[in-house]
């Protein structure tokens, strides 16, 4: 469905370039400045993007009814909304990590910290798209400026890690660590946030 | 005892006495602490300011705790009042954390020497008042306010499990990235005369929040019954 409109995968896309090259132009060009910033810069991008798409998710689906079906039918809700996101994730997710392969380039990244920068948004963005899905659940028909006060104090751990992770591959240290730990909470996040996400979802059908 | 009338109730039999109890222990605390305790060997006495620092932090942190027990017993139970109590404790909890962190940078300038740090337990506090704020911002965008009570006992039970994730992840952090310039832990290691005014202090904090969360709910069942029959019963009878 999504990928019928372009708007869906392409503005987060955009949105998440232009915010990277703003950096360079308010701050400095300097090549070892950017790089020392470069983790965070990439990082905030790609959970302001990741949360400006996925404040949509549900809103459609809401309107024409589909929502409704998830929970006539006979599998279980949190499973769909689980598949849900994880599409939305997709579609949404997946072009913001090839961009961040260009933004690191721009920000004058080492090529061995590319590794654990695919590996740490692979996990911390998807952490996003279900702590998003909450925050669109819970304000769904409402202001976007809602959603993204709920859910941006809870994305700080995945922000630290995210950024810990690759900054500490610019030093040649090791990283695995911080992977884990995003991967822990992902394991957690997946059943709980998914479930808190059906209970967001049935408020609006009180 | 749960339902709203029977609250009302039972509640202004005890307001008073609870008033007077946690108002003089309050009181008492805090004269204690500032004015008959000990003077620091070493910060003189600017260290007084603990007796407000550390009770309001403490519960900042466990008025969240005791609104994510309410946010479980609403959403499982559907106990309303346990709602309301939520939506009532929000406000104070973040009241408590501004005031922990208000008066820990008030302490920060002439220990430290500026006014902020990016220390670890600085950090998590200033999340933590993050969360009470989208937490209250949430139940004021609901109209239905049961529908809002339990949007935020969702949000309330979101927190409490990545508050934990929350402490440790910048604890690391901080481990990692700069060795940590102060630890707030390291407060000498105290002597009895000022530790007894510290309990105290902590006692009468506890008592005004039971207190404010009293008055609070009271506000807040008025608020919602007011077109049932005991609202207006209850305030015709005290006119007269």
């Amino acid at each position: 469905m999504a990928f019928r409109r372009s708007s869906t995968y392409i503005t987060p896309l955009i949105f998440f370039l232009i915010v990277i090259s703003f950096f360079p132009i308010a701050l400095s060009p300097d090549q070892d400045f950017l790089r020392s910033l470069a983790p965070g810069v990439i990082w905030i991008a790609a959970l302001l993007s990741s949360l400006l798409a996925i404040e949509t998710i549900f809103s459609e689906d809401f309107r024409d009814g589909t929502l409704d079906e998830f929970f006539i039918s006979n599998d279980p809700s949190f499973v769909l909304v689980f598949a849900k996101v994880l599409c939305h994730w997709l579609v949404t997710g997946f072009p913001i990590l090839l961009a961040s392969l260009i933004s690191s380039l721009i920000l004058y990244l080492p090529v061995s910290s590319l590794l654990p920068m695919i590996c740490s948004l692979i996990l911390g963005t998807f952490f996003m798209s279900l702590l998003g899905a909450i925050g669109a659940a819970l304000s769904l028909g409402k202001s976007a400026i809602l959603s993204a006060i709920i859910v941006l104090p809870f994305s700080i751990p995945t922000l630290l890690m995210g950024t810990a992770a690759v900054s500490s591959a610019i030093d040649y240290q090791d990283y695995s660590g911080f992977l884990l730990i995003m991967g822990a909470m992902l394991a957690i996040g997946v059943p709980g946030l998914c479930l808190l996400t059906v209970e967001a979802i049935l408020l609006n059908y009180e | 005892m749960g339902s709203p009338p029977l609250f009302f109730k039972w509640s202004s039999k005890i307001l008073p006495w609870l008033l007077f109890i946690s108002i003089t222990v309050f009181i008492a605390g805090l004269l204690w602490g500032l004015f008959y305790s000990p003077t620091d060997y070493k910060q003189g006495d600017v260290y007084r300011i603990i007796y407000i620092h550390v009770p309001s932090a403490i519960l900042g942190q466990s008025i969240f705790m005791f609104m994510a027990i309410c946010g479980f017993i609403t959403m499982v139970w559907r106990v309303k009042i346990s709602g309301m109590l939520l939506k009532s404790a929000a406000p104070i909890g973040a009241s408590f954390t501004l005031i922990a962190l208000l008066t820990g940078s008030i302490w920060g300038k002439p220990t430290w020497g500026t006014w902020w740090v990016w220390d670890a337990r600085l950090t998590s506090t200033l999340i933590l008042f993050f969360i009470y704020a989208a937490i209250i911002g949430l139940h004021s965008s609901i109209d239905n306010k049961t529908k809002a009570d339990r949007a935020i006992s969702i949000l309330s039970l979101a927190g409490i499990a990545i508050i934990p994730i929350i402490k440790k992840s910048v604890d690391w952090w901080q481990t990692l990235h700069q060795p940590s310039t102060f630890s707030l832990t390291s407060a000498p290691s105290m002597t009895p005369d000022m530790y007894q005014p510290l309990l105290l202090c902590f006692l009468g904090f506890y008592l005004i929040f039971a207190l404010l969360l009293t008055m609070n709910l009271r506000a807040e069942v008025v608020i919602r019954e007011k077109n049932r029959s005991w609202v207006s019963k209850q305030f015709l009878n005290l006119e007269r």
